[in-house]
Order: structure tokens, then C-alpha cells, then sequence
């Protein structure tokens, strides 16, 4: 629905920009409320490469809850929220790939018969990028020079993978660290359960499909369990916590971002 | 059969209590996927091209669907077939008990087919008291336990051998025997008779070649080429969708639909049923009926759901699907499972009986990504979901909700303070930083789940108070 303008000409392929980068840090408002380390691990991983990270402190949500129940009055209202926090230039980073296909991808969708709006909305949309594809696609990182240790696993989102196409980015990042050991599980891109909507409304099926998801995690005898998506950690997390099993969810950014220093934590 | 998509929640509980379903239909769909995968790798060619390929040509064919269908009637009445059309499932019923009863028929053998499952065929001609008798194995597994199908190609496989084994003693009152090869040899011995005796073949249709009126099928078993072939009447039930323009397009749609189905190149039969029987013709009916079925289809073609008819029923969808793998097909209340079911079942039925389907989806993609003809799934459920919505089919709570939602969502200062307030709350009530129960509609997360208690300090708090507020940060 969106044509293609300058910025998909931005993605460098791997050559680092010469010219300083600006970021707006799409915080997400699951980090935001629920995990703000992760937020904050974001900001500190971007800015260790040299981006000037601005934080627009209007944004709230997406609005993907409602868009996926169907709720599109409720939808366009905070779409166009986001629209307004973001309108400008520079790259917006994310933390999650489930939100940057909410707003690259369902925007057009939510403002097919408004063509200002739906202008806005893909100019926005592909100034959006998921942050382990900004730093490997648009700023060329090969090092994320984190010291973090330990035996890792990665999920794969659904959004991410299937909706961005990220599948080897965050893997590269992950396999750069010298400290840890990336150990690949079965079916890493088949869904948790999570679904947004879907695990309050099928919360039966979600639960079978998380304890299915953790069944393969446990196999791989991974300390942690990473992905790009806080939703899935926490879908996971949820039922780890419960059920007490030995794997502890951490998010891609934290990994990126090394052991948080002292007054953060 | 009675639609049961509105107790879409209680059919979910019985099949997750069912462990030998999950068991039996988690092997089977995973043996699919293993051969599917492996059938497109060595695909003789590129088959990101050949899904494009179908999909422009079955949405080309869409588009004149008149017109194709006109010459697919034409050519087939040339060689002899009387086709005739019903515009509802109830006509069809009709139509196809009349044919039966004209045509003076006592015994019927079926080949599968999904269209005679959704207009409810068997029921209607076992009311008119003529015996029906499936011939598919799956199928006639199936009718013997009184069950619909629970998957488009193998419908029996929610059942293990063990219940095969114990319906056919009880049943058939044959010996006990749980080897496949001896449950295969009672039914073919079972069946044998019925063909041999059967005054009538019914099939459905893989595709409708407009060119030369011809009706194609694949089947495994041959039981379709014996069910065709044998009776003296033939009759054909299919959609309207089914119908390609050219004998030329059949190849590329059979290469497709045979490995996204059961990962074969091709399957063990392939039938092209040209007309009735002719003069010097070693075998072929000599009456051919075929029944086109609308059923709410025109009304589909018109809007914003059209590429749903695309659908080739391979059912590649139901067997990656992580909500299908965990429920099984009979969950989904009627004789369309998985994603494409969940779109097209509220589509022919009406989101009141179905508006629990299109939400039993996580959106992830998987079916987007397997379909050989492009269907969108995830945005047609998403349409659907807010037809939903649109149309009233939501509870009041969660509208509520989500207008609450937006609202607070709406300021982010609104959003700050009720952040901070729910952090201080939950950190009294919720020591250990988890929340072991949520209210109302949230309550199923927490059933199982822990949800994590908000942070005393949201990111939006602890950036400000680092880093001040800077004039882009507004």
C-alpha cells in the first residue's frame, strides 16, 4: 500500500553511515510499564554506536491490541497518537518486532480510506526499524561489544521473523558475543502462544502452545531464553514464573547490553 | 452437519482433554510438514514463482468467474453431463436427493469431498433412505463413529489405530486387530461390495477445467477412480471456485496442491472425467450429473474477502497451524478447520454462529506462509475480526475495555500517573514482583501464567528524571 520513498534506500548493507545517526526510541509500552530495563538497555546499546537517541515522550501504544480484536475506531485513535509523537525525520528503533509490523504494516491498513493520513503513516512506517535489524542492516554493527556470559536460546518471533524477514540478524549479534553460547532449539520460529489478544481470549490453547514452546526450551539446556519481542518473554516468563522451570526470559536488548551497571538495577 | 462454531470454547476444553488427539493429529500434520518441506526444496524449479503463478491465476479466473463458468456448463453439457446449479446448501440438498431418487438409486459410493460435507449431502439422501457409503478409508472410518471430518485431506486423523481397531469389531463386527494392513484389507474387502453394487458414484471436484468441461480429481486410495467409473450414475458436487479456465493451467495447480497437501509430486491418482461414457468406452458412467454449489460464494466474490476463494483446500495451513496441532479439527465446530476454516466458515455461516473462529489465531503467519495460492489468512482474520466488532460481536466488557484503553492511551501524562500508581500498588500487593491473578476478562492469563507487576518507575519516569526534558522529547 505504500510506496517506497528515500528511506528504503537507507538500509546500508552492512556499511557503517559516515554522517552522525539520529534515533526516536519507540519504547513500546510493554517496557515502558512492565519492563523498563529493556527500554533502557536499548537506548544504551544504540548510543554505544554513536546514535543520538531521542525519546518522544508522547508516545503511549501502538494501538496493535485493539487493531487485532478488531477495534479499529480505538486503533486509528492511537495510531494516530503515534503518528503524531513520531511525525518528523530520523530513524525510530524499536525493541520490538511485533510493534514495528504494527505500525509498517497495519497502519496502511487502518488508514486505507484517509490518503493523508495513509501518507503519513508509510512515511513513518519505513523510517521504523527493529533494533537488531537497525544495527546490523542500517549501522553495519558486527560487534555489539557486550560482556554478557551465559548459554542462550532464541525464539524466534512471529512478527519478526515472518513480518520483518529478521531471522539471521539478532542470531549474528548474539554469535559475536564472546561471552555467550548460542544454542539453536527446535522449531525456534513456531509460536509461543502469546498472540496478544489471543492468550486472554484462548488462554487454554495459549498455555498449551507455551508449555509446548518451553519443552523445546528446556531441551536445549539454555541458561536464558532471548527474543525481540516482550510480548512472547513475557508469555514465556509467565509460565516459567509459575511453574518454576530452570530458564530465566531476557530480552535481546539486555543480552546487547551487557550485565546493567550497579545503579540501574 | 448442525454448525457448532458458537461453542468454539467448550469444543476447545474436550479436545484439550483428549491427549490421544493431540498425540495422533500432532504425528500426522508434523509427517506432512516434514514431506511438504522436503517436496518444495527439491521443487523442479522456483516455487516462490509457481505460488505467484497460481495465485494470479486463480484471482484471474475469480475475476470472470461468469464467464469461466459459463463455458465450463457449456462444454460439459456438449459431452453429455447435465449440470445443474444450487444457489444454497438447502437447494443443493434438493437438487442432488432428487437426482438420486430420479435416477431410481438405492446405494451410493462417495469419493471425498468437502462440498458434499458442507451442504450436508449424506444426511439429506439417507433421509430419502438411500444408503450412502464414504469410500475414502479416512472417510469411512469416520462415518462409521458418526463423526465429520476433523482435516481437508485426512479426516480420520484424529484417530488412533486402537479406536480403528475397536470401531471396526464393534462396528463391522469383524475380529479384533490393530494391524494397519488387516484394517485396511476389511475395509477394501467392505467396500469392494458396495461398488460393485452401487447404483451411483458421487465425488467432488479438485478442479473444473472450463476448457473441455472436464471434472479432475486426485485421490491415494483409487477409491475415487472406482467410485467415478463404476456406478452407472455419476454425480459431481463442487463449489463454484473450483473452475480453471484451460486444461493447460491443471499441471501447474496438481503440482502445487499434491506437494502442499501431502508433500507428493504427484499423488497416486489422478483423474480427468471428460463427459459420459461414449460408444467403444471400456468403462464411465453413462449418466453425469454435475452439481455446482453457490452457497453464499457470489456474495464472497464481490467484497473484500475474494481471495479466500483461491483456496485449494491442501490443507497446508491446518498442519502448520499451532492452534490446529493443539485442538484438532472438530474444535473449530464445523467441516472447516484451521486458519483457511476460520476464515471461510464465519464467510458461509455468519460471524454470529462463527465470531469465535477468526480470534482463534495468534497471527502468526505460519499459514500466510505455506499457502501455495497466497491466501492472506492473518489479514482476513483480522478483517473479519473487525466485521466483528462492526457487527455487534463483541461482549460489552471488552468494547469497554478497549475504549478505556484508548482513552488512557490517548495522554500520555493519563498513561504516566496510572503507571505509577498501579507500580506503588501492585509492589504492596505483589511483593515477589508477580501477579498471581488477574480480574475479569484478563483472568485467563493468569490461570497458568504469572503476569509481571508494572514497574514502580515506567521507562517514561526513569528517562526524564536521567535525562531531563529535552524539546524533541515532548
Amino acid at each position: 500500500m505504500c510506496e517506497h520513498g528515500e528511506f528504503a534506500s537507507l538500509i546500508l548493507g552492512g556499511m557503517a553511515p559516515s554522517a552522525p545517526v539520529t534515533a526516536s526510541l519507540f519504547f513500546t509500552c510493554l517496557a515502558d510499564a512492565l519492563y523498563p530495563n529493556v527500554a533502557l538497555a536499548t537506548a544504551t546499546v544504540l548510543e554505544r554506536f554513536g546514535v543520538t537517541v531521542r525519546v518522544p515522550l508522547s508516545q503511549t501504544c501502538c494501538g496493535q491490541p485493539a487493531y487485532n480484536s478488531g477495534h479499529r475506531k480505538e486503533a486509528r485513535k492511537m495510531a494516530a497518537g503515534f503518528l503524531r509523537a513520531f511525525d518528523g525525520d530520523g530513524y525510530i528503533v524499536t525493541p520490538s518486532g511485533s510493534c514495528a509490523v504494527m505500525v509498517k504494516e497495519m497502519y496502511p491498513v487502518l488508514f486505507r480510506n484517509e490518503p493523508r493520513m495513509l501518507d503519513l503513516a508509510c512515511s513513518v512506517g519505513e523510517r521504523v526499524f527493529e533494533l537488531s535489524q537497525f544495527l546490523v542492516d542500517v549501522l553495519g554493527v558486527t560487534d555489539p561489544l557486550s560482556a554478557f556470559k551465559g548459554k542462550v536460546t532464541l525464539h524466534d518471533s512471529c512478527h519478526l521473523v515472518r513480518g520483518l524477514g529478521v531471522r539471521e540478524q539478532p542470531r549474528r549479534l548474539l554469535r559475536a558475543i564472546p561471552g555467550v553460547e548460542l544454542v539453536e532449539m527446535e522449531d525456534s520460529d513456531r509460536c509461543c502462544g502469546f498472540g496478544g489478544v489471543f492468550s486472554v481470549k484462548n488462554p487454554h490453547i495459549s498455555c498449551a502452545m507455551v508449555e509446548k514452546k518451553i519443552e523445546r526450551i528446556l531441551a536445549t539446556g539454555a541458561q536464558y531464553v532471548t527474543s525481540g519481542d516482550l510480548g512472547c518473554l513475557m508469555n514465556i516468563g509467565g509460565a516459567v514464573s509459575r511453574s518454576g522451570y530452570p530458564v530465566q526470559p531476557i530480552h535481546l536488548a539486555e543480552i546487547l547490553a551487557g550485565p546493567p551497571p550497579d545503579e540501574e538495577t | 452437519m448442525e454448525p457448532k462454531c458458537h461453542n468454539f470454547s467448550r469444543n476447545v476444553e474436550q479436545a484439550l482433554a483428549n491427549r490421544n488427539l493431540q498425540a495422533a493429529i500432532s504425528r500426522t500434520t508434523g509427517r506432512f510438514l516434514e514431506h511438504r518441506n522436503a517436496a518444495v526444496r527439491s521443487f523442479p524449479g522456483d516455487f516462490e514463482a509457481a505460488r505467484e503463478a497460481a495465485s494470479r491465476l486463480k484471482l484471474a479466473t475469480l475475476r470472470d468467474l461468469d464467464i469461466h463458468l459459463s463455458r465450463f456448463i457449456e462444454e460439459a453439457e456438449r459431452r453429455g453431463a447435465t449440470v445443474h446449479i444450487a444457489r444454497d446448501a438447502a437447494e443443493a440438498r434438493d437438487i442432488a436427493t432428487r437426482i438420486a431418487k430420479d435416477e431410481g438409486i438405492a446405494l451410493a459410493v462417495k469419493s471425498k469431498s468437502m462440498a458434499t460435507e458442507e451442504i450436508g449431502l449424506n444426511e439429506a439422501l439417507e433421509g430419502a433412505g438411500i444408503e450412502v457409503v464414504e469410500s475414502d478409508l479416512g472417510e469411512y472410518i469416520i462415518q462409521l463413529a458418526g463423526e465429520p471430518p476433523s482435516h481437508l485431506i485426512a479426516p480420520a486423523v484424529h484417530k488412533t489405530r486402537e479406536e480403528v481397531a475397536r470401531l471396526f469389531s464393534e462396528k463391522l463386527g469383524e475380529t479384533y486387530t490393530e494391524e494397519i494392513p488387516e484394517l485396511v484389507a476389511i475395509a477394501r474387502r467392505r467396500l469392494r461390495e458396495k461398488f460393485l453394487s452401487a447404483g451411483m458414484g458421487i465425488s467432488g471436484a479438485n478442479f473444473l477445467v472450463a476448457e473441455t468441461g472436464s471434472v479432475a480429481i486426485v485421490s491415494n486410495e483409487a477409491n475415487a477412480r472406482m467410485a467415478t467409473t463404476l456406478p452407472r450414475v455419476h454425480m459431481v458436487v463442487a463449489s463454484i471456485e473450483k473452475v480453471i479456465p484451460l486444461m493447460s493451467d491443471l499441471p501447474p495447480m496438481l503440482r502445487l496442491l499434491t506437494r502442499s497437501a501431502t508433500g507428493q509430486p504427484i499423488s497416486s491418482y489422478v483423474s480427468v472425467l471428460t463427459g459420459v461414457r461414449r460408444p467403444g468406452d471400456a468403462e464411465g458412467p453413462s449418466k453425469l450429473h454435475i452439481l455446482l454449489v453457490d452457497n453464499g460464494r457470489s456474495a464472497i466474490l464481490r467484497g473484500k474477502y475474494r481471495e479466500m476463494l483461491k483456496c485449494i483446500r491442501c490443507g497446508a495451513c491446518l498442519n502448520i497451524c499451532p492452534v490446529y496441532q493443539t485442538i484438532g479439527g472438530h474444535a473449530y465446530g464445523w467441516v472447516y478447520p484451521g486458519p483457511m476454516g476460520s476464515v471461510l466458515s464465519p464467510l458461509l455461516l455468519g460471524l454470529r454462529e462463527a465470531s469465535a473462529l477468526p480470534d482463534a489465531s495468534t497471527l502468526c503467519g505460519a499459514c500466510a506462509d505455506v499457502c501455495p495460492v497466497k491466501i492472506p489468512l492473518p489479514d482476513l482474520l483480522l478483517e473479519l475480526r473487525a466485521d466483528a466488532r462492526a457487527q455487534g460481536h463483541r461482549t460489552p466488557g471488552e468494547v469497554l475495555g478497549m475504549k478505556g484503553f484508548a482513552a488512557i492511551m490517548g495522554r500520555a501524562g493519563i498513561l504516566e500517573a496510572l503507571e505509577r500508581i498501579g507500580g506503588v500498588v501492585c509492589r504492596l500487593l505483589f511483593k515477589d514482583g508477580k501477579i498471581p491473578w488477574l480480574p475479569f476478562i484478563l483472568s485467563g492469563w493468569t490461570d497458568r501464567r504469572d503476569f509481571p507487576a508494572p514497574a514502580v518507575r515506567p521507562f517514561r519516569k526513569l528517562w526524564k528524571s536521567k535525562r531531563g526534558v529535552l524539546p524533541w522529547n515532548r
